[in-house]
C-alpha cells in the first residue's frame, strides 16, 4: 500500500499517466480473439460448424458471382488431437496477390460497402475461421487456389498476425491441382463433433435453398451428397447505392466525408439510389427549412397608411443626390406594394435590384451600408404593425367558436414575439415555442383555451405562410463537419417522400425452386411455397419466401421443423431468438387445420416450415448471424409469406380430411348396407340384391356400370356428384368391339388393338346428374377389364 | 295361436321391408319417411276431435351413416317382430333392447332404450299397426280401476269375469297391457273419475266415493300409460260414460289431462285410438286455489316455463285454458290434490268433488 502511494507521489503526473501507459490500441484480430463467441466460435463443437458455414458461404458467393454452378466439397478428418477441415469449390479462384488478404486479414472483403444480396457481408467469416484454427492448433491455414487462366495453382500457408491484423505468410508456392479453377482451404482446429446434427442440418438445409448447387460432405461417420436439381443459377444481383431512408447518421457522415461531390445536390444524386434532380430539390428544401428556418412574411404598409415607406427610405439614404434618392425610395415603395406579404429576404432582394438600377442610371454608388440602412428602414416600416396580419392568420387557423378577444389576444402576443429578431427568421421549433408562449399567456390573462390542436393549427398557418429562405445550403464539407447540420440533413431525407429502392438487387429462390428443394429433401405428401413481393425496411429492400412440406415420411412425433434462411444461408443456432421462429409461434395454426397445442407456439405434427429472407442487409441480432432481428416490417412479411403457403396446406388438409371422411363413410356404409340388404332378402324371401348402384348414389359417386344384352354391351357412366366429372376410361376387351357408339354428343372412343386385346379408350365429360353411354357389340364369350382414371378412387364406383 | 290381427300386423311389416328391398333393387337410396314428432307439427283433426301429426316429415335415409344405421336396425327389428308374431310370443320394449345385443351385426344393436322405443314408435307410424299388435308391451303395466263395472278379460290362462268392486281388493282391477282384450259386460257407473295420484285414489276408495256416486275411479299414476288411456276411451265410447280428470293444480298435471283428452305428442299417430276429447277437467284449477283458499307452493322457474310453453301448445289454445294458465301465472302459486285435506279428510269427497261435478253437470 505504502509503496503504491509513494510511487504515485514520485510519478508526479498522477494516476492518469500511470494508466495511460497500459492504454494502447488493440488490433481488431486481438479483439476478436477475445470475443470469439460474437463470431460463432465459442466452443469446439460450434467452431467447426461455423468454420464450415463460413467457407461454404464464401464458396457459393464466389461461384454465383462468377456465374459458375457451384460444386462444393467439404471434408472433416480426425487429425490426432485436432480436426482437419477441408473445403473445396469450383469457383473462379483468387489471384496470388489477394489470397493472403482474403484469408489472413479480418474485415477484408469486397462486400461490406456494397448494397447487394450476398451471403457474407462483413468479411470477417473465413479469416475468423483461420484465426480460430491458428489459436487452437497453432497450425497455419493451407490455401490452394487456381484462377481460370492460371497455369498452376497458387499455394499458401499463412496465419494472421493478431497485433497488426496482417497476414503472415509461411509458405508461398505454386502447385498442381486437378480442378481447372477453384479454391481449397485446409485448416486444423481443436474441435469436436458434438454438433454433428447441426452440421448435417446446415449441409442439408444449404442444399434445399441452393438447388443449383452440388454439395458433398464427408466426415468420419457419414457421407452426404446432394445433387443439383436445377441448372438455373440465381439471378445475378445488381449492386445498389443506399436508399436515403435507410442510412443512419454515422453512415451519412462517413459518406459525406468520402464523397467527391462538392454540392449537396451532387452528393444526394450521386451517392443515393432513387434520388434525381427533383427528389434532390425536395430534400434540399426540407433541409433548408430545418437548417435555416423560414422567414415570416408581413403585409407591406399601403400608401394611405401612416407608416410611409417612401419617406422612411428616403431618410435612411444620405448623400446620394436628391433625385437618385427620391427615385430609389419611390421605386422601393412601389416594389413593396406589389407584394401581398413580404419576407425580409425578399425586401433585401428588392432593394438590391432597385439599388443596382439606380447606380446604373445616376452613376452613383449604393454601397452595402446604404443598402442595409435602406433595408432596415423599409423593414421597420413593414413590421411597424404586425397584429392585424397575425390576427388574420390566427383567425383563419382557429375555429369560429373561438372568442374574438382571445384570437386578438393571441395574435397580439404572437406579433410581439417577432420583434425580438430582426429578420423574423425562425425554425419550426422556434415558431412552436412562440405559439406555445403566446397561447399560455392568452390562456392565463384572457381566460381562453387553446388546446394542442388549436396551437398546432396556428403554428401550421404561420409556417405555411412563411417563405423558404433563398440561402444556399451549406456545402458538403461543412455538413460533414457539423454533426447537427448532418442530423438536419438526415431528418430532411427521412421526411421527404422517396420511392422505394429497386429490388433487382435481390435474388429470391422463387416459389418453384423452394418447392423443388423441399421435394429433394423431404418425401412428403404435400408441398407449398410462396414468394412475397419486395418490401423495404429502412433503405434496404427485402423479400420473404416461405415453404411448407407436410405428411409423408416427415417425422410426425413432436414439433414441426422450422428451417430458417437468410440470403440462402441456413441459420443453425439461436432458433429461439429469431424473428422467424417468433412469427411461426404467433400464427394460429389451428386455422390451417394443423395441430397446435394451446393454440400458440410451434405447431405439432409432420410439418416442415421454411422461411427465407433475402435482403441487401438482413437485420441480424448479432455478428454471428444466427438469428433475424425482430423488425416489424420484416415480421409482417414473414407472416404473410407463411400464411400464403399455409393456405394451400389448409385446402390440402381439408380435402384430405373430406376424402378420409368419405372413405370412412364408404367403409361404414359398405358394412351396414349389405347387411341390411341381406336381412331384407331374408325377411321378404326375395332374390339376392345388388346394392352397388344405391351405394354409388349415396356416395354421390360416379358410377360406372356395364349392361349386357346378348351381344350388346353398354358402359354407362352415371355422375351422381354435384360437379362435372371428366372420366378417362379404358375398357380392355378380349374380342373386337367393332365401332363403339356414343349418344348425346359425347366424344367418340378410340379403339387400339394390341396382342389380341382391344383397348377402348373413352374420355367423356359428364355433367352433374347426367349419364353418358358407350355401346358396342361383341360376342358373348368376350371378357372385359375396365379401368378409370382422372377421378379420385373415393369418388368412383366401378360395377363393370 | 295366431289371430287375424297378428297376420295383418305381420303383413304390414313385411310390406315395409319389401319397400326397402324395392328401393335397393331400383338402385335408389333406401329411405323411410315419418311425420316430425314435435309440438310444432301437431294439428287438430276436426273430424275426430283430436290432435294428430301435421304434414311435416323427417326422412331416415341411408345417405348418412346414422340414417343407414337406423334403417338397418329397423330391418332387424322388422325381422324380429315378424318372427315374434309367427311364434305368437310377446316381449317388452326393454326386452327388445337387450335382445338386440344378440344380433350378429354390431351396427344393428341399439345404443339405448330410448332408441329402441323410438324405433318401435316409428314402425307403428309407418306400418299403421299398433305396437300392441306387434305384441310389444311396456315394462310397466296399466293402472287400476275401481267401480261398479263387470268385465271379461282374455288372459293367457283363459277368460276371466271380474267385477271391479266385488272381485277385487282394495287396490282395484289391474288394467292389462292390451285393454282390447277386455269385454264390458255390465255396469252401474254414472261417470269415470280419473285421478292423478295414488294417495288421492286411495282416499276416494277409503271414503267409498265410487260406491256413493257410482263412479269408476281410474288411477292414472302420473302420465297415464297407453293401456289406461285406451281403457278410458273405451269406457267413454262404448259405455257412454262422461270422463272427468282430477289432478294436482300445476302445469305438469295439465299435461296429464292433455294426454287423456287431446292425445300426447309422442303418440299423436294413435290419438284417434287413445284420446278422449270429451274428457273434462275437474281441478285442481288455479281458480280453485283462489276460491277455496288452498295451501300453496310458489311456482318454480321450471313451472313458469312449462306454463308459458303450454300457452304455445296448440292443444291448450282454448279460452278456458288460456284463462286458467294466465291466472296461475298471475298468482304465482300451485296446489296439490292433497291440499284439500286442510279442510279435513272428508272435504274432498263430501264437498269439493260433489260441488265441482255438479257445476260441470256430471252429477
Amino acid at each position: 500500500m505504502t509503496s503504491h502511494q509513494s510511487q504515485l507521489g514520485e510519478g508526479g503526473g498522477g494516476i492518469a499517466e500511470e494508466l495511460a501507459e497500459s492504454q494502447q490500441s488493440i488490433s481488431i484480430a486481438e479483439f476478436f480473439e477475445k470475443n470469439k463467441h460474437m463470431l460463432g466460435f465459442d466452443s469446439g463443437a460450434r467452431g467447426l460448424v461455423t468454420a464450415v458455414k463460413e467457407a461454404v458461404d464464401n464458396s457459393l458467393d464466389a461461384c454465383e458471382e462468377a456465374g459458375i454452378l457451384p460444386d462444393i466439397y467439404v471434408e472433416i478428418q480426425e487429425a490426432g488431437d485436432y480436426y482437419r477441415l477441408i473445403v473445396e469449390d469450383n469457383g473462379p479462384g483468387i489471384t496470388r496477390e489477394q489470397i493472403p488478404k482474403v484469408f489472413g486479414k479480418l474485415l477484408y472483403g469486397s462486400r461490406f460497402h456494397k448494397r447487394e444480396q450476398n451471403r457474407g457481408q462483413q468479411g470477417i467469416g473465413i479469416s475468423a475461421a483461420v484465426l480460430y484454427s491458428q489459436l487452437t492448433s497453432g497450425k497455419p491455414a493451407k490455401i490452394t487456389s487456381r484462377t481460370k487462366d492460371g497455369v498452376d495453382a497458387e499455394y499458401f500457408e499463412l496465419i494472421i498476425d493478431t497485433d497488426t491484423n496482417e497476414p503472415e505468410i509461411d509458405v508461398e508456392d505454386t502447385t498442381t491441382w486437378d480442378r481447372p479453377h477453384g479454391t481449397r482451404i485446409e485448416i486444423e482446429m481443436e474441435a469436436n463433433m458434438r454438433a454433428r446434427n447441426q452440421l448435417h442440418d446446415y449441409i442439408k438445409d444449404t442444399a434445399v435453398v441452393n438447388p443449383h448447387a452440388r454439395i458433398e460432405l464427408r466426415e468420419p461417420e457419414r457421407h452426404m451428397k446432394y445433387e443439383r436439381v436445377t441448372d438455373q443459377l440465381p439471378d445475378e444481383t445488381e449492386e445498389i447505392r443506399p436508399h436515403p431512408h435507410g442510412v443512419e447518421l454515422g453512415t451519412l457522415i462517413k459518406m459525406l466525408e468520402a464523397t467527391d461531390s462538392y454540392s449537396l445536390s451532387g452528393f444526394l444524386q450521386g451517392e443515393f439510389t432513387r434520388v434525381g434532380g427533383k427528389t434532390s430539390d425536395s430534400v434540399t428544401d426540407n433541409f433548408r427549412d430545418r437548417h435555416f428556418g423560414r422567414e415570416m412574411v408581413w403585409r407591406p404598409p399601403q400608401s394611405h397608411e401612416d407608416a410611409d415607406v417612401e419617406a422612411a427610405v428616403e431618410d435612411a439614404v444620405a448623400n446620394k443626390g436628391a433625385e437618385a434618392t427620391a427615385e430609389f425610395a419611390d421605386r422601393v415603395a412601389d416594389g413593396l406594394e406589389g407584394y401581398e406579404r413580404v419576407a425580409h429576404s425578399e425586401l433585401v432582394a428588392l432593394i438590391d435590384d432597385v439599388a443596382d438600377d439606380i447606380e446604373g442610371k445616376y452613376d452613383t454608388v449604393f454601397g452595402s451600408t446604404v443598402r442595409e440602412n435602406a433595408v432596415e428602414a423599409a423593414w421597420a416600416a413593414v413590421t411597424a404593425e404586425l397584429t392585424s396580419d397575425a390576427y388574420a392568420l390566427v383567425d383563419e387557423a382557429t375555429t369560429t367558436r373561438k372568442d374574438d378577444a382571445a384570437v386578438e389576444g393571441l395574435a397580439d402576443r404572437l406579433a410581439d414575439k417577432f420583434d425580438e429578431e430582426g429578420r423574423h427568421r425562425l425554425t419550426r421549433e422556434e415558431l412552436e415555442e412562440y405559439v406555445r408562449r403566446a397561447a399560455d399567456s392568452t390562456e392565463e390573462y384572457d381566460d381562453a383555451t387553446f388546446g394542442d390542436t388549436a396551437r398546432e393549427n396556428v403554428a401550421d398557418a404561420f409556417w405555411d405562410a412563411a417563405e423558404r429562405v433563398p440561402d444556399d445550403p451549406p456545402k458538403v464539407r461543412t455538413i460533414a463537419s457539423e454533426r447537427d447540420t448532418a442530423s438536419d440533413l438526415l431528418e430532411a431525407m427521412r421526411e421527404t417522400d422517396i420511392i422505394a429502392p429497386p429490388t433487382d438487387c435481390l435474388a429470391p429462390i422463387s416459389a418453384d425452386l423452394i418447392e423443388e428443394g423441399l421435394r429433394k429433401e423431404y418425401d412428403a405428401d404435400f408441398y407449398a411455397a410462396s414468394t412475397r413481393d419486395a418490401s423495404v425496411h429502412g433503405g434496404d429492400p427485402f423479400i420473404v419466401e416461405a415453404g411448407i412440406a407436410h405428411g409423408g415420411d416427415i417425422e410426425s412425433e413432436g414439433k414441426a421443423e422450422v428451417m430458417r434462411f437468410a440470403n440462402r444461408v441456413p441459420l443453425v443456432y439461436q432458433r429461439g431468438a429469431c424473428a422467424t421462429t417468433d412469427v411461426v409461434k404467433s400464427i394460429n395454426w389451428r386455422n390451417y387445420n394443423v395441430d397446435q397445442p394451446g393454440g400458440s407456439g410451434i405447431p405439432n405434427g409432420p410439418t416442415v416450415i421454411m422461411v427465407h429472407v433475402a435482403s441487401t442487409n438482413v437485420p441480424f441480432t448479432s455478428e454471428s448471424k444466427d438469428a433475424v432481428a425482430n423488425v416489424p416490417e420484416l415480421e409482417h412479411e414473414i407472416e404473410l409469406a407463411i400464411r400464403e403457403a399455409a393456405r394451400d396446406l389448409k385446402s390440402f388438409l381439408k380435402k384430405r380430411r373430406s376424402m378420409q371422411q368419405r372413405r370412412e363413410k364408404q367403409d361404414k356404409l359398405a358394412t351396414i348396407l349389405p347387411e341390411m340388404a341381406e336381412k331384407l332378402t331374408e325377411v321378404t324371401d326375395n332374390e339376392q340384391l345388388n346394392i352397388d348402384d344405391s351405394l354409388a348414389r349415396i356416395m354421390n359417386n360416379v358410377l360406372i356400370d356395364r349392361e349386357r344384352d346378348g351381344d350388346t354391351v353398354r358402359l354407362v357412366v352415371e355422375n351422381n356428384s354435384d360437379r362435372a366429372a371428366d372420366v378417362d376410361l379404358t375398357d380392355i376387351v378380349s374380342a373386337d368391339p367393332g365401332d363403339p357408339a356414343t349418344e348425346n354428343g359425347h366424344v367418340a372412343p378410340s379403339v387400339v388393338e394390341m396382342d389380341g386385346e382391344w383397348f377402348v379408350k373413352w374420355s367423356p365429360s359428364v355433367a352433374s346428374g347426367e349419364t353418358a353411354t358407350l355401346e358396342y357389340s361383341v360376342g358373348d364369350e368376350a371378357e372385359f377389364d375396365v379401368s378409370v382414371e382422372g377421378i379420385e378412387d373415393e369418388r368412383v364406383t366401378i360395377n363393370a | 295361436m295366431s289371430t287375424d290381427t297378428d297376420a295383418d300386423a305381420r303383413e304390414q311389416l313385411i310390406d315395409l321391408a319389401e319397400e326397402f328391398y324395392d328401393q335397393f333393387a331400383g338402385g335408389d337410396v333406401p329411405k323411410m319417411q315419418i311425420p316430425t314428432r314435435t309440438k310444432s307439427n301437431i294439428e287438430y283433426d276436426e273430424e275426430e276431435d283430436v290432435w294428430v301429426y301435421g304434414d311435416r316429415e323427417s326422412t331416415r335415409s341411408a345417405k348418412t351413416i346414422s340414417g343407414a344405421e337406423k334403417l338397418l336396425k329397423a330391418t332387424y327389428t322388422i325381422d324380429f317382430l315378424a318372427r315374434q308374431l309367427d311364434e305368437d310370443r310377446s316381449s317388452t320394449l326393454r326386452e327388445l333392447y337387450y335382445l338386440s345385443e344378440s344380433w350378429d351385426v354390431d351396427e344393428a344393436q341399439f345404443n339405448s332404450q330410448d332408441e329402441s322405443n323410438n324405433l318401435i314408435e316409428d314402425l307403428e307410424i309407418v306400418s299403421e299397426v299398433k305396437r300392441e299388435d306387434f305384441h310389444m308391451r311396456p315394462e310397466e303395466s296399466g293402472a287400476k280401476v275401481m267401480g261398479p263395472l263387470l268385465l271379461r278379460e282374455q288372459t293367457n290362462r283363459g277368460d276371466r269375469e271380474i267385477h271391479c268392486q266385488d272381485d277385487v281388493g282394495q287396490g282395484g282391477y289391474q288394467i292389462p297391457n292390451n285393454p282390447d282384450t277386455i269385454e264390458f259386460l255390465d255396469n252401474d257407473a254414472e261417470f269415470v273419475l280419473c285421478v292423478e295420484t295414488g294417495g288421492m285414489r286411495d282416499r276416494l276408495v277409503e271414503n267409498g266415493f265410487d260406491d256413493e256416486y257410482d263412479a269408476l275411479v281410474v288411477h292414472l299414476g302420473g302420465q297415464p300409460a297407453r293401456a289406461t288411456r285406451r281403457l278410458i276411451k273405451r269406457l267413454h265410447d262404448e259405455l257412454d260414460l262422461p270422463v272427468t280428470v282430477f289432478t294436482d293444480g300445476d302445469p305438469w298435471s295439465y299435461r296429464i289431462f292433455g294426454s287423456v283428452s287431446y292425445g300426447s305428442i309422442k303418440s299423436a299417430h294413435l290419438s284417434e285410438y287413445l284420446a278422449t276429447p270429451e274428457a273434462q277437467f275437474i281441478g285442481i284449477r288455479p281458480e280453485d286455489i283462489v276460491e277455496y283458499e288452498l295451501p300453496t307452493d310458489p311456482l318454480s322457474d321450471s313451472d313458469i316455463n312449462a306454463l308459458e310453453s303450454e300457452l304455445e301448445d296448440p292443444r291448450f289454445q282454448t279460452d278456458y285454458w288460456e284463462e286458467q294458465i294466465e291466472l296461475q301465472l298471475d298468482i304465482g302459486k300451485k296446489s296439490e290434490q292433497q291440499s284439500l285435506a286442510s279442510y279435513g279428510l272428508d272435504f274432498v269427497t263430501d264437498t269439493y268433488l260433489p260441488e265441482r261435478l255438479s257445476e260441470m253437470g256430471v252429477l
